[in-house]
């Protein structure tokens, strides 16, 4: 019974030990921070060539597509931080001025790159609308 | 109507609080009677629910827009199809419907198992009834939908949100609450058998078929959520590791490992603890799965209900399920030791146990690596992510894993397998694999993960091959005929166990598409009207960009030419973008899809410009991806003949329904990915715009004040659309500004206002309180009558009043009592 509870204890150690070795390597080339763009544009340079999620709102009119092709130019801004942010593709459909946006990429000192299919526009409300959130209904009736 | 539905569900609540009081008492004292009425008002709340459903349905379909729900989630221009699936379009809706389909599939499973399971009966009643308590209770306090405006209804709705508006999505959520709800009757079996001690294998027999039905159902509502996305959302997959996703991932897991493992245990008497717990922790999943969407806790890219005061009560009643359930197990274990010990690790028991735990581990990991913003916010306040590519890294290793052990597991014997046998059985398999694999080597297929996967899905046919004929030609040397009727005769001999190979072909196919992943392509392209381009083995010609309306919408469609290498024009497609009347703002894409066995050309024409003449178009080029839509028909007629009731088990009644039902759905899911591409969007909703102006913290502050313009029946301040709530929110942004806290901006509405009355919600602080904590008080005292109830029912003073009218001496009835006791 004794030798059974060694063996099995040794046996979870192991798989354990393997686990968690794998997660944290795997782990660090997979994450990326979630910030909104004030947090990060506080101190810039903290954030220079992280991998980031970056959530905000696209400043209006702001929105610059070179002709003729898919490059495009906007800023984003959350609670008065701004920050110039490039993008090349195509992008969603609720991405315009003012909607609410998650950027995927990394910051540099002339702005935020944005990698491909890194825009994310937040839909309006999938489920529910947040009670208090960005996407209350500024409705007519 | 709405006070109607309000006073069912209370009596709702209050009923099933009776139920659960009179079987846990009944079945303490060994009183019949209590019983059958506890079952009695176990079947009303089923019935009082029904009507509940009948009544907010009505009010949709008639158009109540003075019962807040109703108003939220439909409009009168809505189809009546959708005015009625807005039963389930939101928060409050969803919880009512479960609630609903949970009495449902309660009352059925005690009246099928009453007789047959007598002893258990009371304690399934009462765990039911106890989850179904707590559903109400949070519908009753906190999510009423049937809550009404207190002033001035509305005189329309908002309408459901048009991604909703949606088929696929609109039968989708009610197949996942069939798989989540079916999984609480397990649960509640599971624990009656704990409760009682009566924990040899027949509580199994009683659940088997029902955790099927409800994993079938599971994998329905997987599988269509799968098609919604990859059809309507446009961007070329199916499966993006979301949140909600994952959630409906997790008790899938489980189910699927409680499936195989409930088989070692009815054969050889092992995993009885193992087995108790993993119908406890899927139950679990089901919960954390609602909670994890429904409470904020976990942040999506959709927009989900934050409701921090929702996380506490399922984070309570969480904590409370599992302190109880596994304080049981652990009471129990002498009961729960098992007859056998693993002979060897060569047989079927640790192929099983091997899959159990690859599945466990599964749903941990996915669990975990949802929770992992959340984790790291917690330690250290960092919001850290992990997406796509972090899942598929680990997924798709234990995914490959567990195809290896389904074309393991049926080749190895009970107990143990010796060396000859080894060989007898593994022989053609794995040559099968081998030689694919070799194949997929000499074609360079650089993708590992999609090389092994054809190599093992060969190992796995030719596992279930070799199964299904070496049984046939037995079957054909005992009757004399042939080897196709053998085969079927085979099937229908032992449906659970081929019924079982079916749905692993069905897992085969479903694989074979998840490895054409890894080939697929995508490319953006930038078109003129005349240019071409070339994607893979296509070339794309645009031809036109055309505008036309048909008075309900505006559609501007590519026409797009697509070529194969030859040059041979093989069909034209039409991506769009469509601009609805009165939602102008939120044109929506239309994919175009070439389909084949092969592969899937899907394009997209996500925008445009007029000025410029140009089309932006998205190409993906999806190999094999209908093999998943195809493998998952198969599953179904396999799940089906593993439900079809054997002649000489009478759970009929679970499994003929089932069986229909399954036959049906087939066909829909055979039909419906091919037919119905296009044929969608009826969209009448009123979109709910973002709000931009204040910063988020003057529209948390604004959120606790109400509007008295008397326009908007006193909405948040947050919320109104009038001019005076636009300037008390730019008004609240400047006192912020300012460095004011929350509390003094409240504190100067307050003292203008001359009084709390301007405050949405009372406040949290005095007499405030009071308001806050009188449901909390109620509902928990609900619970505690309950439980009182049953106790001082069943104690021993209590039964002796209790005794029949006939003996009237009390010493006499307790010791009646007691022998009667001591007979069972």
């Amino acid at each position: 019974m004794k030798y059974k509870a060694v063996k099995i204890g040794l046996t979870s150690l192991v798989l354990a030990m393997t686990f968690g070795g794998l997660l944290y390597t795997t782990m660090a080339e997979g994450t990326e921070y979630y910030k909104h763009v004030d947090e990060v544009m506080a101190q810039p340079d903290a954030w220079y060539g992280k991998k980031l999620q970056l959530h905000g709102f696209v400043v209006p009119n702001s929105i610059m597509k070179r002709k003729n092709t898919l490059d495009y130019q906007f800023q984003v801004q959350s609670n008065g931080h701004v920050v110039n942010a490039t993008y090349t593709g195509v992008v969603p459909d609720t991405f315009k001025s003012d909607s609410e946006v998650v950027l995927k990429g990394v910051l540099t000192a002339d702005g935020f790159t944005t990698q491909p299919n890194g825009v994310m526009a937040k839909c309006p409300s999938k489920y529910e609308a947040k009670p208090g959130g960005a996407t209350a209904p500024s409705g007519k009736y | 109507m709405a006070s109607l539905g309000a006073l069912l569900l209370l009596l709702s609540f209050v009923t099933a609080a009776y139920a659960v009081a009179a079987s846990v008492a009944g079945a303490r004292r060994r009183n019949t009677r209590l019983i059958e009425s506890g079952v009695g008002a176990f079947y009303t709340v089923a019935a009082l629910m029904t009507v509940a459903s009948g009544v907010i349905i009505y009010a949709f379909v008639a158009g109540d827009y003075s019962i807040r729900y109703v108003q939220r989630y439909s409009d009168s221009v809505q189809p009546i199809f959708y005015k009625i699936t807005s039963y389930w379009g939101g928060l409050d809706g969803s919880v009512m419907f479960w609630v609903f389909l949970l009495s449902l599939f309660g009352s059925v499973a005690v009246k099928v198992n009453r007789d047959r399971h007598r002893e258990l009966i009371p304690y399934v009643v009462a765990v039911i009834g106890a989850v179904e308590m707590f559903f109400l209770f949070l519908m009753i306090i906190h999510n009423n939908p049937f809550a009404t405006y207190l002033t001035e209804s509305p005189t329309d709705g908002r309408g459901l949100n048009p991604l909703l508006q949606n088929f696929y999505m609109a039968i989708h959520p009610p197949t996942m609450y069939l798989g989540f709800v079916g999984l609480t009757i397990p649960f509640a079996f599971g624990m009656a058998a704990l409760i009682t001690g009566h924990l040899d294998d027949s509580w199994l027999r009683a659940v088997r078929r029902w955790t099927m039905f409800s994993w079938f159902f599971l994998s329905l509502g997987l599988t269509l959520g799968m098609i919604w996305a990859y059809e309507e959302l446009g961007w070329g997959g199916y499966w993006g590791w979301d949140p909600v996703e994952n959630a409906g991932m997790l008790p899938w897991f489980t189910a699927t490992a409680f499936l195989h493992s409930v088989m070692v245990q009815e054969r050889r008497g092992m995993l009885r603890v193992w087995n108790v717990s993993l119908v406890i922790i899927t139950f679990l999943l089901t919960i954390v799965g609602t909670f994890l969407t429904r409470s904020g806790v976990v942040q999506s890219i959709h927009a989900f209900g934050e409701d921090p005061q929702l996380a506490r009560y399922f984070a309570a009643f969480m904590i409370f399920t599992i302190v109880f359930s596994f304080g049981w197990v652990i009471y129990r274990l002498p009961l729960l030791k098992g007859r056998h010990e693993l002979d060897s690790w060569m047989s079927k028991e640790a192929a099983f146990l091997a899959n159990n735990w690859v599945l466990l581990f599964s749903a941990l990991f996915v669990l975990f690596a949802t929770m992992f913003p959340t984790i790291t916010e917690m330690i250290n306040g960092e919001r850290l992510t992990v997406g796509p590519p972090f899942f598929n890294r680990w997924m798709v290793p234990i995914g490959l894993i567990l195809l290896v052990l389904t074309g393991t597991g049926p080749l190895l014997a009970w107990r143990k397998s010796t060396i000859t046998n080894l060989k007898d059985q593994f022989l053609w398999p794995t040559l099968a694999g081998l030689v694919v694999g070799g194949i997929v080597v000499a074609m360079g297929v650089r993708v590992w993960g999609s090389g092994l996967c054809f190599a093992f899905s060969a190992y796995v046919m030719g596992t279930l091959i070799q199964e299904v004929v070496r049984g046939a030609n037995v079957r054909r040397g005992m009757t004399g005929t042939d080897l196709l009727t053998a085969m079927i005769g085979l099937v229908s001999r032992n449906k659970r166990r081929y019924g079982g190979y079916i749905v692993h072909v069905g897992i085969v196919l479903m694989f074979l598409g998840f490895a054409g992943e890894g080939f697929s392509r995508d490319e953006q392209l930038l078109l003129k009207p005349g240019d071409e381009a070339t994607v893979g083995d296509y070339t794309l010609h645009l031809d036109a960009i055309r505008v036309t309306d048909d008075g309900q919408k505006q559609m501007v469609t590519g026409h797009i030419t697509v070529k194969d290498q030859s040059g041979a024009v093989l069909e034209i497609m039409k991506p769009a973008k469509w601009y609805f009347r009165k939602h102008e703002e939120e044109p929506t894409s239309e994919v175009a899809i070439r389909r084949s066995f092969a592969e899937d050309l899907y394009v997209v024409m996500p925008a445009f410009e007029i000025e410029e003449q140009t089309a932006s178009v998205e190409v993906h080029i999806n190999p094999l991806v209908n093999w998943v839509w195809f493998g998952f028909g198969i599953l179904a007629v396999g799940t089906g003949i593993a439900l079809l009731p054997e002649a000489a088990l009478g759970f009929a009644v679970a499994g003929a329904p089932a069986g229909a039902v399954t036959a049906t759905l087939l066909l829909l899911s055979l039909l419906l990915p091919t037919g119905l591409a296009f044929a969608q969007h009826v969209e009448t909703g009123q979109d709910p715009r973002l709000e931009k102006v204040t910063s988020p913290e003057a529209r948390e502050v604004a959120h606790k004040l109400a509007c008295w313009c008397g326009g908007c029946s006193k909405l948040p301040v947050g919320q109104c659309s009038c001019g005076h709530c636009a300037v008390e929110r730019a008004k609240i942004d400047v006192m912020l500004k300012e460095g004011k806290n929350e509390g003094e901006i409240l504190k100067f509405y307050v003292d203008t206002y001359g009084g709390s009355q301007i405050l949405s919600e009372p406040p949290n602080s005095g007499s405030g309180r009071v308001v806050w904590l009188m449901p909390v008080v109620v509902g928990l005292g609900g619970f505690m009558m309950a439980a009182f109830l049953a106790l001082r029912w069943s104690s021993r003073r209590a039964s002796v009043a209790g005794m029949p009218a006939g003996i009237e001496d009390p010493e006499m009835a307790a010791r009646l009592n007691d022998e009667l006791r001591n007979l069972d």
